[in-house]
């Protein structure tokens, strides 16, 4: 089977989990929760005005219909107008994917390297006092919470030293930059955790393959055997870890934004959870899972275009 | 020592970096004068017809201009006319009231204007925004305000419910433009209030080309006669800017002041806008937008509803270190009464009236003034606030003593002998810290009689959705003004089993008549004292438990002239005056 | 490769490697320790009356009050250690309603293949396609407030890697000779998939069950912070949520008790966890 074919069957697949996840969402948020009508009349609403909006809104539609309805959203993505802004909402995604990415992109690049570079360092020195020190540093600051992150990392670095801007954002390069480096930080510093720990493994088991024995006995230097084969041969499933992670990047962090006032799609959503805004939090919960779904496809195709040991079927 | 190089190469890199992002700065004119200020909550858009938050509006008015507004000096709170030349003439039945406009003010510039360039604006231009929020297609939920209120617009609005199109040529009774620059409401009977509404931000002049040229977008464009334009609103931004509008009118800085308010009178005559730019950042969090004002980063620090105002006001003025950086204190009384408010239809209080008490008695509302306001709030006595007529200092409502003792025999009256046979009563609150430490505290205040409450932390819109459907049974909420009378509170009370206000369903044949007589009287000694009589009555019945009248802390830098808070005066900024030197000073002391 | 035919020894193995590192022993009595102080707690032997003013609002930590005192003047360390409880409460309830759906759907989906097989991996793929914060909102609206419904939504999100492993696995060794053999004996599926081929996939549950712990007791804070935690008890969650508002005034000592009695214990859980999988499974590392 041709590496076409076999990518058109993925996406296949693909079609039952989409209409799943468009159920699950669709039964959570219009069938047992949800009445926009008080979010967007406002303190003053008669009952007549509800019921009239209600209509307007199809939310007196058979479920039947209304499922269609968000069924369709997801294909064309047109997913309609915020309930608590009024805003469109493709627009809004928009713009705030610019902003989610100006700060994820660079703290993943980032953290993807240096947790690389760490996980070398351990593998290398490997059941030396580096090596567990490497190891404990992860696991010490992946047992904080995000939310003392940013309340510390806030108060000490942005105000009390005046290292880093406090929060805010602009729009353009470079203009971001100076507000995107401490977020940036607090994101490198929860991500690397479970990296490192995750690398160290996968380089590990490298490390004991046969071919690593032969170099050895061949002579090689460790070092040399490390970066060219060892990490080479590990390249492949740390590339699909980093590949999974993307969706995420567009989402951006739901805390981090809100408290450093970038106006990325984790702000967004955050307050369109605070604001009942349901088509908002349906749209990028959509949004979510189709690129979750096809960035896992992506990794599917990837490994075997790299891999010549997994079969196409 | 290979080693020891590279790191000292990334070192240098890494540092490299930060210095670049230091010193990255959006450029910016030398000498504008730019006023950064703060929302803490999302703005909605700029449609005066559709936005109905405080936030919101607070952005609209620096942008759209109504008849009238509230003098920016004056307290009381003054009507003034703002677009209009004067106060109306009003017929003698009390039904009839004509504008007359002032001449050559003009709309922002704006590309749905044929020629680019605004056009003058005209008594028309009234009657069309009046009329859009009439509009069914517009869905503006301050229709149910002026509804019944205006002759013909009621019909006219039904007459569009199923039609596709709503045809805005059709004349109303009610709201005509008499020429080019008179305009003329006649009302379906005399309604005091008339003037406080139109001051209001949803009786904005819009203008007609505007809505159709944007059509859906019109929220993301304003265009209005106001001292400062904005050029398109991207609620994504987290970032307004406004720029002074360079066709303003020539409307100058009064010349009077109540008194207290003398020291303000500096820029008295001076065109207005004062400043050349407005930026307000969106920072929902306490501690970002804190920390921004205290490196002056922003100018004016709003701090009513966070935590650090008792940290940094004691007693009415601020602590030492913030003075010693310039900061100055803008402390008004809000028009705003909060309350823990009793679902009167629900059992066990529907008709129990010694209950409700009972739990009035317990609180106790000078330890909680205490907690949560190191003592600044004015215990609320009444639902009326100080500053509207009505209010009375020195009244004292008997159910609203903290009186344990008493607490216990209202409660053994009412049929629960120490809150036996008492089911747990919720309290539902909004999910934000103080709110839920506010719900704990009372709930230990009722521990004190053995009534037990769970407090419940809900979204905003929940809570909405909780109090429409009745399925409280008491929540906590504040009410504010949004015109100075007494009325905006007390119709809380009016048949609220009906709509949803407050959600307080409570019906009182007594209140009700009452009310009808004193709301629909002007005001005068005599209403007052109706007011007062309205107040002993709800006393009585404990409808819900006061809390308090809270202050309205604003914080401002040095540098920055002429600040009055104020609930109901739109536009405030274009009053303010930035003295860039003393700014320069100041943040030196930094 | 290695073959798994339940060892008995293999456990007693592990226990003794797990003893063998220091730094594991630590986790364990950190465990322990905190684990007895939620029973205590529980019991209303200790913090009983953690409700009860014992100071002046927002006291400083003095030698009176050692972790000083919240705004209603309660002592913060009577607080941390009522956090305790709920905090074990809430890790040890989600742990077992994840691994109560991860074992049941995985195990029938790996045992009987075919149709349910391809039910329970669209089901969990779905649900594994939704992030776990939306799934979570969405729950809570559903299930309402209160602690029941926090273990509820929090044990929902948390089960599908195990499902994932423990089908895998049961599926590798449906097919092995000591099953079969079994089969052959007579044995009922029931007692095929409960007796042998269960015991030999616990230490997947095992691990996961440490990590699914200190996952749950990181994700209370977000909760919290949404407004969607606790109500009546004091957990860490609350406690650093009130830090948004508290921190700025120089009130430090609510978050940084906090984080510290929840730092230790998540640490714990993840050192444990890492030894585990050492001593049990070599393939499972770094998942």
């Amino acid at each position: 089977m041709s590496i076409y074919h076999y990518t058109v069957r993925r996406l296949f697949y693909a079609i039952p989990i989409l209409i799943g996840v468009t159920l699950v969402i669709f039964i959570l948020f219009n069938v047992v929760a949800g009445d926009p009508t008080l979010t967007l009349l406002g303190r003053y609403a008669t009952l007549q005005q509800m019921a009239e909006l209600r209509h307007e809104l199809g939310l007196d539609k058979p479920l039947l219909l209304q499922y269609l309805d968000t069924l369709r959203s997801t294909f064309t993505l047109q997913f309609g107008r915020s309930w608590s802004t009024n805003q469109p909402i493709s627009q809004m995604i928009q713009v705030g994917a610019y902003a989610s990415l100006t700060l994820s992109v660079p703290a993943f690049v980032l953290a993807s390297l240096l947790s690389i570079a760490m996980a070398l360092l351990a593998a290398f020195f490997r059941d030396t006092l580096l090596d567990r020190s490497l190891v404990v540093i992860s696991v010490i600051m992946m047992s904080v919470s995000v939310l003392a992150y940013i309340l510390f990392g806030q108060w000490v670095f942005a105000y009390k030293l005046g290292w880093f801007e406090i929060a805010g954002y602009e729009y353009g390069f470079p203009y971001f930059i100076p507000y995107i480096i401490l977020p940036a930080m607090i994101w490198i510093v929860l991500s690397i955790g479970p990296d490192v720990r995750f690398y160290r493994t996968i380089i590990l088991d490298e490390v004991h393959q046969d071919y690593v024995r032969t170099a050895r006995a061949k002579g090689l230097a460790n070092r040399t055997i490390l970066f060219k084969h060892v990490l080479k041969n590990a390249m492949i499933p740390i590339i699909t870890n980093l590949v999974t992670q993307i969706p995420s990047l567009i989402l951006g962090a739901l805390l981090i934004e809100s408290f450093f006032g970038i106006p990325g799609l984790g702000n967004i959503t955050l307050q369109a959870i605070n604001n009942s805004d349901f088509p908002v939090i349906k749209a990028m919960t959509i949004l979510s899972s189709m690129l979750y779904i096809i960035f896992n496809v992506i990794t599917d195709i990837l490994y075997t275009l790299v891999d010549p040991r997994i079969k196409l079927n | 020592m290979k080693n020891l190089s590279r790191f000292g190469a990334l070192a240098l890199i890494i540092l490299a970096v930060w210095l670049y992002a230091r010193s990255v700065r959006v450029p910016q004119g030398q000498n504008e004068k730019v006023l950064v200020t703060t929302s803490e909550v999302q703005i909605k858009g700029f449609d005066p017809a559709q936005i109905d938050d405080l936030y919101s509006s607070r952005e609209a008015t620096r942008v759209y201009e109504g008849l009238l507004t509230y003098h920016y000096l004056k307290r009381p709170h003054e009507l003034v006319p703002n677009l209009a030349v004067s106060l109306p003439t009003v017929s003698e039945d009390g039904c009839v009231y004509t504008f007359t406009l002032r001449e050559g003010v003009k709309f922002h510039d704006n590309a749905c204007f044929p020629s680019g360039q605004g056009r003058e604006l005209t008594a028309e231009d009234f009657v069309y925004a009046i009329k859009r929020v009439a509009d069914p297609k517009v869905r503006s939920s301050w229709f149910s305000v002026v509804a019944g209120k205006i002759k013909g617009l009621d019909a006219w609005r039904d007459k569009y419910t199923d039609t596709a199109h709503t045809d805005y040529s059709e004349a109303v009774e009610g709201l005509k433009a008499l020429d080019r620059y008179s305009l003329q409401f006649t009302l379906t009977q005399p309604w005091p209030q008339f003037l406080y509404i139109l001051a209001m931000n949803f009786c904005c002049v819009v203008p007609q080309e505007a809505v159709q040229y944007y059509g859906e977008e019109f929220l993301n464009h304003p265009v209005g006669t106001g001292p400062f334009t904005m050029e398109a609103f991207n609620p994504q931004l987290n970032k307004l800017v406004y720029h002074k509008n360079p066709t303003f009118r020539d409307k100058r800085f009064p010349s009077e002041a109540s008194e207290g308010y003398q020291h303000l009178l500096a820029d008295a005559g001076k065109k207005l806008p004062l400043v050349d730019k407005i930026i307000t950042h969106i920072l929902p969090e306490e501690q970002p937008r804190w920390l921004k004002f205290q490196q002056g980063a922003i100018d004016i620090a709003d701090i009513a509803s966070d935590n650090i105002a008792l940290e940094v006001i004691k007693g009415n003025t601020i602590v030492p270190q913030l003075q010693e950086k310039g900061v100055q204190l803008c402390l008004e009384q809000a028009p705003m009464t909060s309350f823990f408010a009793i679902n009167n239809d629900c059992e066990p209080f529907k008709n129990n009236a010694k209950l409700r008490q009972a739990l009035s008695l317990a609180f106790d509302g000078q330890r909680y003034n205490e907690l949560f306001f190191n003592g600044s709030a004015v215990s609320a006595q009444s639902i009326i606030p100080p500053g509207l007529s009505g209010y009375q200092r020195d009244y004292v409502n008997p159910y609203k003593q903290y009186d344990l003792a008493k607490a216990k025999q209202q409660l053994a009256a009412a049929g629960y002998p120490e809150g036996k046979g008492l089911p747990v009563i919720t309290l539902d609150v909004r999910a934000n810290t103080k709110q839920k430490q506010e719900g704990e505290f009372f709930k230990k205040c009722m521990e004190g009689i053995g009534v037990k409450i769970r407090v419940v932390p809900n979204i905003f819109p929940e809570l909405l959705k909780k109090m429409s459907q009745r399925k409280t049974m008491m929540h906590a909420i504040s009410w504010g003004a949004d015109y100075p009378d007494a009325e905006n509170f007390l119709q809380l009370f009016y048949k609220s089993h009906q709509s949803m206000s407050a959600g307080l369903n409570f019906n009182d044949a007594a209140y009700n008549a009452l009310y009808e007589r004193a709301t629909n009287m002007q005001p005068s000694e005599e209403r007052t004292i109706l007011y007062e009589q309205l107040n002993r009555m709800l006393a009585e019945c404990a409808p819900v438990v006061y809390s308090i009248h809270q202050a309205h802390p604003v914080l401002y830098h040095g540098w920055v002239k002429n600040y009055l808070w104020s609930n109901y005066c739109g536009g405030l900024e274009q009053y303010i005056n930035i003295d860039l030197d003393q700014k320069k000073a100041l943040q030196a002391r930094f | 490769m290695i073959v798994h035919p339940a060892p008995r020894s293999l456990w007693r193995e592990t226990l003794r490697q797990l003893f063998q590192k220091k730094l594991t022993i630590v986790a364990l009595v950190v465990i322990f320790t905190y684990t007895s102080v939620a029973l205590l707690a529980h019991w209303g032997l200790i913090a009983g009356s953690w409700n009860t003013e014992v100071g002046s609002s927002y006291a400083a930590p003095s030698m009176q009050h050692w972790l000083g005192t919240d705004i209603f003047g309660r002592s913060v360390l009577a607080k941390v250690i009522k956090g305790t409880e709920v905090a074990m409460s809430v890790g040890f309830s989600v742990g077992l309603i994840s691994i109560t759906i991860g074992v049941a759907l995985g195990a029938l989906a790996g045992y009987l293949g075919g149709i349910v097989d391809e039910c329970i991996v669209w089901f969990y793929t779905t649900v594994a396609s939704i992030p776990s914060i939306m799934l979570l909102i969405a729950l809570t609206f559903i299930l309402g407030k209160g602690i029941l419904a926090v273990y509820i939504a929090l044990g929902m999100t948390h089960w599908v890697d195990l499902c994932r492993l423990i089908r895998g696995e049961v599926k590798r060794h449906r097919d092995r000779e000591y099953v079969q053999a079994a089969a052959a004996l007579g044995a009922s599926h029931l007692r095929r998939l409960c007796r042998h081929i269960l015991p030999n996939v616990l230490h997947i549950v095992v691990v996961c069950f440490s990590l699914i712990f200190q996952f749950a007791i990181k994700s209370e804070v977000i909760l919290s912070y949404l407004g969607l935690g606790m109500q009546d008890s004091p957990s860490w969650g609350v406690m650093i949520d009130d830090a948004r508002v508290e921190l700025t005034r120089g009130i430090w000592w609510q978050l940084t008790f906090a984080t510290l009695a929840m730092f230790l214990i998540v640490l714990a859980f993840n050192i444990l966890s890492d030894a585990l999988r050492d001593a049990l499974d070599p393939k499972l590392k770094g998942k």
